[in-house]
């Protein structure tokens, strides 16, 4: 619902869209019929927010509690938020069109340290306090979840409760407790403290954190009771685990346009940069049953002619070509088209190919990662180029005529001539092409490198790791380009200024909580776009604030530091981290969870891949 | 295999929705109503939809149309608005549904009904000052083309209008003509208004009627 007082201006802003709500599928409830209601934030625009998976799961999930109203916010774009500041407009949720401190929580999802600066402001302007300590009674209590909570020392003093690992339970769970603690009429304090004892939440205020000379950490020290570990919590049957019937399908374009089904959780693979490899340990199926019948249902639900099959790694779904042959069973004659996202260059088979192929053909996009074999050895990427020059050979048979490859520079132990591998392995995939007799007649190949830059972050084998500088970066870039001599690549490379930010608050401690605020102050946000990104504001806020950035991104921190996140338990051990990484230093690979047990840790959960039969 | 035409509403939220988001509503609402629909057979197949008149972003419509072919010549159409506004957003109403009787570009004029509003001055100035707009021998404004601007004299398009004065707003019914060969938008007025009273004006626009060169209702 549109709020009366914005619709008078929504033809002056662009895409007014983003702001309406009205999908088919929002979930309209009464207010009066409800005793929790929950804003579900994406500190990002409509088009993006809307495109994640985790806020239709949760969206659907919440509403389907009686008691409890789930609607959406996300963050207006600049022309909007001037809009609304000038005319004093508060961010509203868009099923109800009430202002965000009128609900009970108000849920953040953490994807990227860059759009924190996108939290204070959304607050701000939803006339929430920003700080927790300024919020008063059993109100606007601010939680967050997804990836990012697993460092979320950044931004403690701005939100109450942390939700680590996945969000079905838990989260439920918290609301219930909030719904019995407005029964007793308890303090925010004391509701607070009561969640800090459900398993995965993690409530900021209950710790005190002490600093050694240096800056870096002493001690972490809970009170109250609060536990001294917080563990993350795991949804364990994927069968089992709630999945929407239905997505709230929008009425504007989003990035995403698609149905979505997630296949699997986690992934078997231990690449030492990736993150999201160690958070989502263990490794969880569906059935291909499940998938079939909740994928079906899904393109019934939303009228979606395309569907993505989701995880970390589809090729690494054990019952792949099962699955793609029954799910191809309906969806050619629906006209439904299968997509395949995050292929690895090892898992592309004819038989994919042909199940993929048969329903709409889209770009291949493979990532490699490093150029050389030394490096993609260190990184533990375990992808060969024989491997990769097999996989395009197919699909340049398959009639593809373009490829895209990713890269970053600036990973651990990587030295110039690694990056000039980036460079060659591109003109061996070109020389592939022209290798290819079933090649397609009569036209050229177009190979993209893609390079990122590297950031190191927690959880993962490298997070002991000094992120090169920007200007090292800047030179491996330009290394690279030099390195590229023939126009059939096409080379792109991300600003490395972003990264440098990203690392800053990927590794994190709580005194970054005052250089957050100080950005804010300055009127700061959407740092993940290019046209309102300016890496000089933001060394400015440091410099103010007397905190040095190079201290948090490019410090190699010795393996017996206190790490701002050693209280948060994830269920990976901190030991088998170091011995990756003094595997990387050796270039030395490690077998993925299906060839051979490491021991990481994530047995513990009594479950999923670290159970199957090897 | 018929040409089929439906009518439908389009308001509240959906105003919002632009010409070819609606093209992807609708592909994704005559899919999930699983209408036997005739499919274009390229390289993406799709459905096959046209609109006979497209709809400017923030315009509500009470007038709407699509085409499509329907493959199923025993099917009774007036089962159709049911099975697309399930299907639909809420602001999207189909209420009618019947074979093409006249084409898209016979299409010659349209009704528009345009309720203004202004915080820097009253209704009542507004009422004289669009009166007098309306009552000038010329309405001079800049009108985007694909050559780049040109200034075209509003004055010469004006089919029939009205003018009321309400508490708060003042009610403009105009119109105008439309097509493919000349279209005349009625934001054009209310720039023209803008430029004249200098006071920044909200409105809110609604499509009423399309008619055809013969002067009915296109059906």
């Amino acid at each position: 619902m549109i709020p009366k007082e914005v619709e008078k201006y929504l033809l002056k802003v662009q895409k007014p869209g983003r702001y309406t709500g009205g999908e088919m599928g929002a979930v309209i409830k009464k207010k009066e019929d409800v005793e929790v209601r929950f804003a579900f934030c994406f500190p990002d625009t409509y088009e993006i927010g809307m495109s994640h998976l985790g806020i239709k799961i949760l969206y659907s999930l919440f509403n389907e509690v009686p008691y409890i109203w789930c609607e959406r916010v996300f963050a207006p774009w600049i022309d909007m938020e001037e809009v609304m500041r000038e005319h004093d407009l508060p961010l509203y949720a868009l099923e109800s069109g009430d202002p965000l401190c009128d609900f009970d929580f108000i849920g953040f999802t953490l994807q990227y340290e860059l759009s924190y600066s996108n939290i204070l402001n959304m607050l701000a302007l939803g006339n929430v306090p920003i700080l927790s300590k300024d919020r008063k009674g059993l109100k606007n209590i601010v939680v967050a979840g997804g990836p990012n909570c697993c460092n979320p020392e950044p931004i403690t003093d701005f939100i109450d409760i942390f939700f680590l690992g996945d969000g079905e339970e838990v989260d439920l769970e918290v609301m219930e407790l909030y719904r019995v603690c407005r029964k007793e009429n308890t303090t925010r304090e004391e509701f607070l403290r009561r969640a800090s004892q459900i398993k995965g939440v993690y409530v900021p205020s209950l710790y005190e954190v002490d600093y050694n000379d240096d800056g870096t950490l002493r001690s972490i020290t809970p009170r109250d009771g609060a536990p001294a570990k917080i563990e993350k919590r795991v949804m364990m049957d994927m069968d089992k685990c709630y999945y929407p019937s239905r997505f709230v399908v929008p009425n504007i374009e989003i990035v995403h346009d698609r149905a979505v089904e997630e296949i699997f959780r986690g992934c078997i693979r231990g690449c030492r940069f990736c993150q999201a490899g160690f958070l989502y340990r263990p490794v969880r199926e569906k059935s291909v049953d499940c998938i079939n019948e909740q994928t079906h249902t899904l393109c019934r639900n939303t009228g979606y002619d395309e569907v993505s099959l989701s995880s970390l790694s589809s090729s690494d779904y054990t019952q792949i070509v099962p699955l793609l042959t029954k799910l191809t069973e309906w969806s050619k004659k629906e006209n439904v088209s299968l997509s395949l996202p995050s292929l690895r260059v090892d898992g592309f088979t004819d038989d994919i190919l042909d199940k993929i192929k048969s329903v709409r053909k889209s770009g291949l996009t493979f990532a490699p990662e490093a150029g050389s074999q030394r490096l993609r050895d260190a990184i533990n990427k375990n992808v060969f180029e024989g491997e990769l020059m097999h996989t395009c050979s197919v699909a340049f048979e398959g009639g593809y005529t373009t490829v895209k490859l990713y890269f970053m520079i600036g990973l651990p132990t990587e030295t110039y001539d690694d990056v000039a591998a980036i460079a060659e392995l591109g003109q061996k995939v070109v020389n592939a092409y022209y290798a290819c007799e079933n090649r397609a007649k009569g036209q050229s190949v177009r190979v993209t490198i893609s390079a990122s830059s590297f950031v190191p972050k927690p959880f993962t084998p490298f997070q002991w790791e000094p992120q090169d500088t920007m200007e090292e970066l800047r030179k491996k870039q330009q290394h690279l380009k030099s390195s590229i001599t023939t126009r059939k690549i096409t080379y792109n490379y991300h600003d490395s200024d972003t990264s440098f930010l990203e690392a800053v608050f990927a590794r994190g401690d709580r005194k970054l909580n005052a250089v957050m605020l100080k950005a804010f102050e300055k009127g700061i946000r959407f740092d993940g776009w290019s046209d309102c990104f300016s890496l000089q504001k933001w060394l400015e806020v440091f410099e103010e604030c007397g905190i040095d950035p190079a201290f948090y991104a490019n410090r190699k921190r010795s393996f017996e530091e206190l790490l701002p996140w050693d209280h948060l338990d994830y269920g990976i051990k901190k030991s088998f981290l170091q011995s990756e990484c003094e595997k990387a230093y050796r270039s030395e690979s490690s077998p993925n969870c299906r060839e051979k047990c490491l021991g990481c840790g994530a047995a513990k959960y009594g479950g999923g891949v670290c159970y199957e039969k090897r | 295999m018929r040409n089929v035409r439906v009518f439908f509403k389009k308001f509240d939220e959906c105003k919002y929705i632009s010409h070819l988001d609606l093209n992807r509503v609708m592909l994704r609402a005559v899919g999930k109503s699983r209408l036997d629909v005739w499919r274009t057979e390229g390289f993406n197949q799709h459905a096959y939809i046209t609109f006979a008149l497209p709809l400017s972003l923030g315009f509500s419509s009470e007038c709407e149309s699509m085409d499509f072919r329907l493959l199923d010549d025993g099917m009774d159409l007036s089962l159709i608005p049911e099975m697309l506004n399930v299907c639909l957003p809420e602001g999207i109403r189909v209420f009618a549904c019947d074979e093409a009787k006249y084409k898209p570009a016979d299409i010659d004029a349209a009704l528009y009904e345009a309720v203004l509003t202004a915080d820097d001055i009253s209704a009542k100035e507004l009422y004289t000052a669009f009166s007098e707009l309306l009552e000038s021998d010329e309405i001079p404004v800049e009108k985007k083309t694909k050559k780049g601007f040109k200034t075209v004299n509003l004055k010469e398009y004006v089919r029939a209008y009205s003018l009321l004065l309400d508490e708060r707003s003042v009610t403009l019914s105009i119109t105008l003509p439309a097509g493919s060969s000349t279209n005349i938008n009625p934001t054009l007025f209310i720039t023209a208004l803008e430029k004249k009273t200098g006071a920044e004006i909200y409105y809110n626009i609604s499509r009423k009627e399309i008619y055809t060169k013969e002067g009915v209702p296109f059906a």
